[in-house]
Parts: structure tokens; C-alpha cells; sequence
């Protein structure tokens, strides 16, 4: 059955990790001298305990982790990651109710960036800092979690798993799991450090280009100002963010090579690369031409901000520079696009994966061919290597239970009384991981405090769900899973 | 000269009639008792019956030794490679493998596989592959041999009405100006090599030799003008032979691949790695699967499965059904004769094919290539003419050649002209000879 003290182990190492990155918020209260130093060593004190708690519960474990263990390890080990993420803002009366502080965690740490605190501004620096942490933790959580820390615990027999967990659709197509977790977090220290310095290069102060790097690289989407990057209101800062969130919703493996190997025919010949290019093409395309038909912007200002627009929804980060509530209907149903497809498979980003996008758009090119050619057999090809039916199937799979998952939320939201537009792209926001919601009554720039609590609760469930592919989490709640086979 | 051929399958076979014919000494190897007694009854040469692990006792017997060539052409392509490699160790003096992977015919790997004793590798159906592509894009020509990468080319056609040429002597309309020369006429079973006498008449199969510029004009002579250009491409029969087909096929064609078998059809979309191939699960030789995939918009048929009758029947319905060209490929030389009466635009013989390739390593190496008519039972063969030989003496009517041979054109700095009596062959022209029923080796005696 469940193998509960290795999981106990796990947990324990992993949320010793977790303390060491509040340390750092710590040291960085210490020097602000703000009010937060004593919530701050409070966490700190209470995540070591329980981690030593759970060491000592965990004590003579027998490495074997089970397919089972695993699935339930990877949930249990963010909802306990976001449980304790929340006690700065709790213990620093920063927001006041447990759902939010809950909510407001979880969506940094699935990389979200949906956010309830109304006023960011006045905000100490160790738990801006953290808050921050938690998405560039978040970012490559996963990854890192499968590749570096569980094999370290138990044998190599883990990358079945992998293979689901991290998103990828066949891992054929994902070099990624063959990627060394070194190069992996040598690439995304690289992505944010480069970032960070740019920000600062162009006027931004260290603090917050330190920030404004980690959420961006994670495609997080947290922001040290209420106005997000619009705070600046400088092109190149626009620039760079644009920039960086694009390369950080490429395939890392695929970056790694065209950066560190040369290797950039390879990746411009990806079809998930192109379909990712194409996509922030023609999106920023139709964005530009509907601000120049029905709003006054001039056009240098209406690319800047429709391309920054796209690709913040489009890698799921959810910055923004300007309020897209006032622009055109029809941009929010581009956005929304962007927002369902998400960047690719392999990458920081969340959403349906821009490579399953690619397979979906195939079997149904395919689906249309055989209404033509009745007895074709036609193959689903990506980048020369077929993915079969049984492939196709879990795609579609995936993909009906995603709208399922945003049907529920949708009409849950529809049940408290959101309005329609409002709860159809907070549903897709949360399970696609990206941060603002288009609609009237919450804006894109606005908090989701107005929000109640249980649909909070919802919601933090949705974004777990997205960060973790879905069937990780569902087929925790199924009988089957708990059942002795 | 001696040869040893291991494998008495259809390749190996009609290799040794081949070169029995040509009477060479060989020395064919086999397990099989059966096929060695069959080819015994209608060949002159030795068989040997070996057993998989007595190799070497029958390479001795064979006396490997002082062989000049040794062909391995099993259906095995390991065991084809590594007997070469045997063979070459034990003293044979060139060995040709035959493989069914196209890897293998890479330049870098050929010159792996030479350092390893291994002399030429042929590739059965990638040999078909190249003649039946080359064949669809001039549609309108049954078979097409070029000389010299294309400087010279011989076309076969089926003569039909209306055309302008027939029915007249050649005479009248061949004079020392037109861009073409005639070389042979396959009349029912009988070939004729024409003189300024002879008519074409409706039905014939014309040998044509001609230059390159002058293809779009030969069209035109021929009254094939009405035959369009293929864009459209009907396989029927999944095997490996359409494979290679589909990978050498110019990119704008579209193909279909009719395969009855099921999984073979999701084999084929692995292995075939470009667009515009659509692979059909259904039986090629149904009328109703070809109208549902609108045979009738196509504008070729190639029949590929392993069965000759199937091919040539499928072809004969494509034609009834408006396809203009149709391939079929033929195992069975028993029926090409009949394939060449009926509506067949082209016929393919994979062991012909190969086996004319080989024969053109056995001969010296001044010919540079040569290819066997199955239409009229000749051959036709490149050779250069040296210094001093007769071939550059007199001029052509001079020569007082056989009736049997007949020049058809030469090469001369790259440049492709034909030759009629008052032409003067120099000496490195590479000449164009057409012979029926001569050993080739006379012919290299009149340009040595």
C-alpha cells in the first residue's frame, strides 16, 4: 500500500528546502528592519519543526516508492508547500483569512500570479521577497522535483512517471528527462539572472528587478507594484519582460541546446516552436489591428502593449502594462486562446501545451481527411515521430477533462453570482495557470479578493490541478487509486 | 571469367542465365536442391548445395579462390554482407552484396563497406524505385534509359494513331537533320533493326534514340501531346519497393498507397518521411475502392504488389478506367511478353534490373553502362571508343558492322549527337551500342 513514511521523508527534506528560502526573505527583513522579521522567523521556526518532525516519522523508510506513492507525493507536497507559504502573510495580519493567504500561496507556487491582496505597494520587502519565491520555487517545481530530488531518494525507476507529471505529451518528443537537472536550473538561474540585470539596466531598482525576474521567468505573473510592469511605463523594461517571458515558454531542453549547443536550426524547425511563434503572431496581429481601429493608441504604443499582452497570456504569466478590460471584446477572446493554449511542453508555462495543441489540431485535420478518404490511415507526426492512437487518445482525454475542470468552476461561479465572461476566464486562468482575468466586474489588473472564500478554496484545487496535468491530482480521488492492487 | 552467385532465388537465377548465356564460368550456390536442379535443366553451369554451416566447404568447392566475382544475393542482406566479406578474404577479386536498406547505399557507408572487402552493394528496390520515377515524369514513354546523365537518351514507345510518322519508310522521314534516330522495332515477337525500308506501323514498340533538348519535340513526333504531366500518382501494393519510390518521387507529386494489410499501413507512415503520401487500408485491386478514391483524377498507376498477375491486372483496369500511364512490376519473366501486348505503359523487373547492373560489373571497365531490353531481348550498352580500334578507323557505313549491331548516338565532350553512316567516331567518344543476341564482348573488341 501507500509507502506513508517515505513520503513523511520526502516531505520533511523537501520543506527543509522550503525553510531555507524563507531564511532568505529573513535576512533580507534583517537588513530592511520592517515589521515582517518576526512573522518571517516564526515560519521559518514552525516549517523546521514540522520538517524535523516529519524526518523523524519518516525514519528507516524502505526506498521503494510506488507509482501510487509518487502520484500522491507530488500533491501532498505542494498543498504542504502552499500550507506553510501562507503563514508569513497570516502571522503578518498582511491579509487576514486563511483562504486567501491559502490561495494567494498556491497561486505562486503553480506559477498562477492571481493575486488578493489589493494594495502589493505597502507591502514589506522579506514578504515581497517571498512572495516572489514562490513562483520562481513553483516554476521549475516540478521538474526538479522528478528529476533531481526523487531519484536521489529512491531508484531510477522513476521517469515512467516523470514523463506524465512534467507535462510533456509522449516523452519521445521531450528530450527533457535525458536534460541533467543541473543544465536545467543552470538554464533558469541564467534566464533570471539576464533578466534581473537587464531590468536594472534599464532604471529598474535591484529589489524589484530581482522580483520582476523571478515571477517573469517562472511566468508567474506576481508583481512588487498594483500597476504590474505598467508601473514604469518604459518601453525597453516592456521590451525585455516581452523578451524573457518568450524564451522562458520555449522548452527549456530545446533552449538549452540552441543557447549552450548551437543548436538554433533545430529548435526553428520545431513544430512546437512554430506553432507557439505563429500563435504570438497572429494574436499580436488581430490585438494591433482592433487597439488601431477602436482605440487611440498610436502604433508603436499598440504593438508594444498587444505583444506584451499576448505573450504574458500566451506563457500563462499574466503580466500586464496596460488594462485590458478596456480594449475591444473581440482581443479577450484572442487573449483567451492564448491563454487555453499556453506555452510549450517542457517549459515554465502552464496551460493545454502549445505541443498537444499542435497533435489536437492534427487529429482533427485528420479526423476531417477521413470524412473525405474513408480508408486512409492517416498518422499524427510531430517532428518525425508519430504519435499513436493510444497517445491520441490520452491527449483528447486530457483535453476533455480540462473543459470539464473549467465547466465546473465555471458554473460554481456562475452559482455565487460572478458575472459570465468574468467566471468563464477566471476558470481558465486558474487551470491553465496564467493570473488575470479579462471581464467587467474583476479586471485584468484588479485583485480577486472580492472573491468568497470557498471559491478560493475551488480555485487553489484548479491550479494545483493545472500545475500537475490534471490526472496526477484526479486520480488521487478515485477509488481505484486507494484501493489494495 | 568466373563467377560465383550465392542465392538461387529469382535474382541469382536470372543472373546465371545471364551470364551463361554470355558463356562466362559460374558457380551457383544455394541450399536449396530444388532450385539448383531447375536452373541446371535450362543453364550451363555447376551447382553446389550448401548447408548454413558448411560455408566455407562450399566457397572451397567453389573454388572462391580465383574468382573475379563473387555475387551474394540472398535474402538475407547480413548474411549477404558478411559472405562478401568472407569470400573477398578468401581470394575472390570483386564481391557485390545485395541489401534491402537504404542506409546502406550511402556514399560514406559504401566506402566503409569497400575497406571491408565488399566491392559494390545493389539495392533491389531502390534500382526499380529510380527507373519507375524517372519513367513518370516522361509519362508519355514506356522506357527511358539515359546515357551519359542525360546527354543522350533512349526512349521506348508504343506507337499509336494518330502520329505523323507512321506508316511511311523511315527514309522518306528521316533524313541526316531529324533529332532522332530509330533504333530498333519490336513488331509482335519479332525485333527489327530498321533500314531506310522499314515502316512504323501502329502497335510497334520503337526504340528512339535522341538528345536531351529534343525530348519536348520527340512528344510532339510521336503524337503523345496529350499526355499530362504526373501530379497525381496511384501505388497500389505497400512493399518496400514503394517506399522507395514515394522517398524518390519530386516533392510536388501527390501519392496514394493502396495496402490491404493494416498494420504495414501504419509501418508506411513511419517510414515515409515526406508530405503529400496518403497511405489507403484498402485492396488496390478493387474497382470500387479505386473510384472512391477518384482514380479517375489521377494520372498514373503504378502496381507494385507481389503478385505479377494482380499488377497486370490492375493496371489493364486503370487503364479501362482513364488512367494514361500505367507501371506494373513483373517478377515472372514468363509474362512479359504478355504484358508488353497489353494496355501497360511501363513494366518493371526488379531482378533485370539488378541483374543488368551486376552484369555491367563484369565486363571491363570501359563500359560504362548497359541495360537489358526485355521488350526485344537485346541490349544496350555505353563504350568508349580507344585509340587505334577499328570502331574509329572509317566512318560508321565503312565499318561493315553486323546486322546486329547498331549504333545508336555518342557522347563527345559532354555533348549528346547521334550517329547515322557519314559519321566519323573519334576515338574517347563514348558510343551507344545496341546488339541483340551478340556476346558484348565482341562489341569490345571492335573499340579496343
Amino acid at each position: 500500500m501507500i509507502n506513508t513514511k517515505l513520503i513523511f521523508k520526502i516531505l520533511g527534506a523537501l520543506l527543509n528546502i522550503e525553510a531555507a528560502f524563507m531564511a532568505l526573505c529573513l535576512i533580507v527583513s534583517l537588513f530592511a528592519r520592517e515589521n515582517d522579521l518576526v512573522p518571517l522567523a516564526i515560519t521559518v521556526g514552525v516549517t523546521v519543526a514540522v520538517a524535523l518532525l516529519f524526518r523523524l516519522l519518516g525514519r528507516g523508510a524502505s526506498n521503494t516508492l510506488s507509482r501510487r506513492d509518487a502520484y500522491l507525493l507530488v500533491t501532498v507536497v505542494w498543498i504542504a508547500f502552499a500550507a506553510f507559504g501562507s503563514l508569513p502573510f497570516l502571522l503578518g495580519g498582511y491579509i487576514n483569512n486563511v483562504s486567501d493567504a491559502f490561495f494567494e500561496t498556491m497561486s505562486g507556487l503553480t506559477t498562477t500570479g492571481a493575486t488578493t491582496i489589493d494594495q502589493v505597494e505597502g507591502m514589506p520587502h522579506g514578504v515581497l521577497l517571498w512572495r516572489s519565491l514562490t513562483q520562481w520555487i513553483g516554476g521549475l517545481g516540478i521538474v526538479f522535483f522528478t528529476i533531481a530530488i526523487l531519484p536521489s531518494f529512491v531508484g531510477g525507476s522513476i521517469k515512467v512517471f516523470a514523463a506524465e507529471a512534467t507535462g510533456p505529451v509522449q516523452s519521445k518528443l521531450q528530450p527533457r528527462l535525458t536534460m541533467s537537472a543541473k543544465a536545467l536550473w543552470g538554464l533558469y538561474l541564467v534566464l533570471t539572472v539576464g533578466c534581473a540585470l537587464c531590468f536594472f539596466l534599464f532604471g529598474m531598482g535591484a529589489f524589484d528587478a530581482v522580483n520582476y525576474a523571478m515571477t517573469i521567468t517562472a511566468t508567474g505573473g506576481f508583481a512588487t507594484h498594483d500597476a504590474s510592469t505598467g508601473y514604469f511605463n518604459n518601453p525597453a523594461i516592456d521590451y525585455t519582460a516581452i523578451i524573457f517571458m518568450f524564451f522562458s515558454g520555449v522548452s527549456f531542453a530545446m533552449l538549452y541546446a540552441a543557447l549552450f549547443k548551437g543548436r538554433v536550426k533545430h529548435l526553428l524547425k520545431n513544430a512546437e516552436f512554430r506553432f507557439y511563434s505563429a500563435l504570438t503572431l497572429v494574436a499580436t496581429v488581430i490585438i494591433v489591428a482592433f487597439l488601431l481601429r477602436y482605440n487611440d493608441y498610436s502604433f508603436s504604443d499598440a504593438v508594444r502593449v498587444s505583444l506584451f499582452q499576448v505573450v504574458s497570456f500566451l506563457t500563462t504569466t499574466g503580466m500586464f502594462n496596460e488594462d485590458a478590460a478596456q480594449w475591444h471584446h473581440i482581443t479577450w477572446v484572442v487573449l483567451s486562446l492564448c491563454m487555453f493554449f499556453g506555452g510549450c511542453a517542457g517549459s515554465t508555462a502552464g496551460g493545454f501545451k502549445c505541443a498537444r495543441g499542435v497533435i489536437a489540431l492534427k487529429i482533427l485535420r485528420n479526423e476531417i481527411l477521413h470524412r473525405l478518404h474513408p480508408k486512409a490511415v492517416l498518422p499524427v507526426k510531430v517532428n518525425g515521430s508519430t504519435v499513436h492512437s493510444s497517445g491520441q487518445i490520452t491527449l483528447m482525454a486530457f483535453l476533455m477533462v480540462y473543459f470539464v475542470l473549467c465547466f465546473i468552476a465555471y458554473f460554481i461561479m456562475i452559482l455565487v453570482g460572478v458575472d459570465s465572461t468574468n467566471s468563464f476566464t477566471i476558470a481558465l486562468s486558474c487551470a491553465s495557470n496564467v493570473g488575470p482575468t479579462l471581464g467587467l466586474e474583476i479586471g485584468p489588473t484588479m485583485s480577486w479578493s472580492i472573491l468568497p472564500g470557498f471559491v478560493k478554496w475551488i480555485l487553489s484545487a484548479l491550479m494545483l490541478m493545472g500545475r500537475l496535468e490534471i490526472f496526477t491530482v484526479l486520480v488521487i480521488f478515485t477509488p481505484a487509486f486507494w484501493k489494495n492492487n | 571469367m568466373k563467377v560465383i552467385i550465392v542465392g538461387a532465388d529469382a535474382i541469382g537465377a536470372h543472373l546465371a542465365e545471364l551470364f551463361s548465356k554470355i558463356k562466362q564460368n559460374i558457380v551457383i550456390i544455394d541450399e536449396d536442391e530444388a532450385k539448383l536442379e531447375h536452373i541446371a535443366s535450362y543453364c550451363d553451369l555447376l551447382t553446389i548445395k550448401s548447408s548454413s554451416n558448411t560455408p566455407i566447404k562450399s566457397f572451397r568447392d567453389a573454388g572462391v579462390k580465383n574468382a573475379d566475382l563473387f555475387i551474394s544475393v540472398k535474402r538475407d542482406e547480413n548474411l549477404n554482407l558478411s559472405l562478401c566479406v568472407l569470400a573477398k578474404s578468401m581470394g575472390a577479386k570483386q564481391t557485390v552484396a545485395r541489401v534491402e536498406n537504404p542506409e546502406f547505399t550511402e556514399p560514406q557507408i559504401t566506402d566503409a563497406f569497400n575497406r571491408a572487402g565488399i566491392s559494390s552493394i545493389i539495392y533491389p528496390d531502390d534500382l526499380a524505385a529510380q527507373d519507375i520515377v524517372s519513367c513518370l515524369q516522361l509519362s508519355w514513354v514506356s522506357q527511358r534509359w539515359d546515357v551519359y546523365d542525360g546527354a543522350l537518351t533512349m526512349l521506348g514507345i508504343k506507337m499509336k494513331e494518330p502520329c505523323e510518322v507512321l506508316s511511311r519508310p523511315l527514309k522518306e522521314i528521316c533524313n541526316s537533320e531529324t533529332p532522332y534516330h530509330v533504333i530498333a522495332i519490336k513488331r509482335g515477337t519479332d525485333t527489327i533493326i530498321p533500314t531506310g525500308n522499314d515502316m512504323l506501323l501502329p502497335n510497334d514498340y520503337v526504340y528512339f534514340m535522341t538528345t536531351k533538348e529534343f525530348i519536348p519535340e520527340m512528344k510532339k513526333i510521336v503524337g503523345k501531346e496529350d499526355y499530362p504531366d504526373v501530379k497525381n500518382v496511384i501505388i497500389v501494393g505497400g512493399g518496400k519497393t514503394a517506399v522507395r519510390v514515394v522517398n524518390r518521387m519530386p516533392k510536388e507529386v501527390k501519392v496514394k498507397i493502396f495496402e490491404a494489410n493494416t498494420a504495414r499501413c501504419e509501418e508506411l507512415n513511419e517510414v515515409i518521411d515526406r508530405d503529400g503520401v496518403m497511405v489507403i487500408n484498402a485492396d488496390g485491386r478493387s474497382v470500387a475502392n479505386l473510384l472512391e478514391e477518384n482514380i479517375r483524377q489521377a494520372d498514373a498507376l503504378v502496381a507494385l504488389t507481389g503478385n505479377a498477375e494482380a499488377n497486370i491486372l490492375t493496371c489493364m483496369t486503370a487503364h479501362e478506367l482513364g488512367v494514361r500511364k500505367t507501371v506494373a512490376m513483373i517478377e515472372n519473366m514468363d509474362y512479359m511478353s504478355i504484358a508488353g501486348n497489353a494496355e501497360i505503359g511501363t513494366i518493371i523487373n526488379k531482378q533485370a534490373l539488378t541483374a543488368s547492373y551486376i552484369y555491367q560489373l563484369l565486363l571491363k571497365g570501359d563500359v560504362r553502362n548497359i541495360r537489358n531490353l526485355l521488350m526485344v531481348n537485346a541490349d544496350v550498352a555505353e563504350f568508349k571508343a580507344r585509340e587505334g580500334s577499328r570502331i574509329t578507323s572509317k566512318r560508321v557505313c565503312d565499318l561493315n558492322l553486323s546486322r546486329q549491331i547498331e549504333l545508336g548516338g555518342l557522347v563527345r565532350d559532354g555533348v549528346g549527337m547521334l550517329v547515322n553512316g557519314n559519321t566519323q567516331i573519334q576515338p574517347g567518344d563514348n558510343v551507344v551500342v545496341f546488339c541483340q543476341d551478340t556476346n558484348i564482348s565482341q562489341i569490345e573488341k571492335i573499340f579496343n
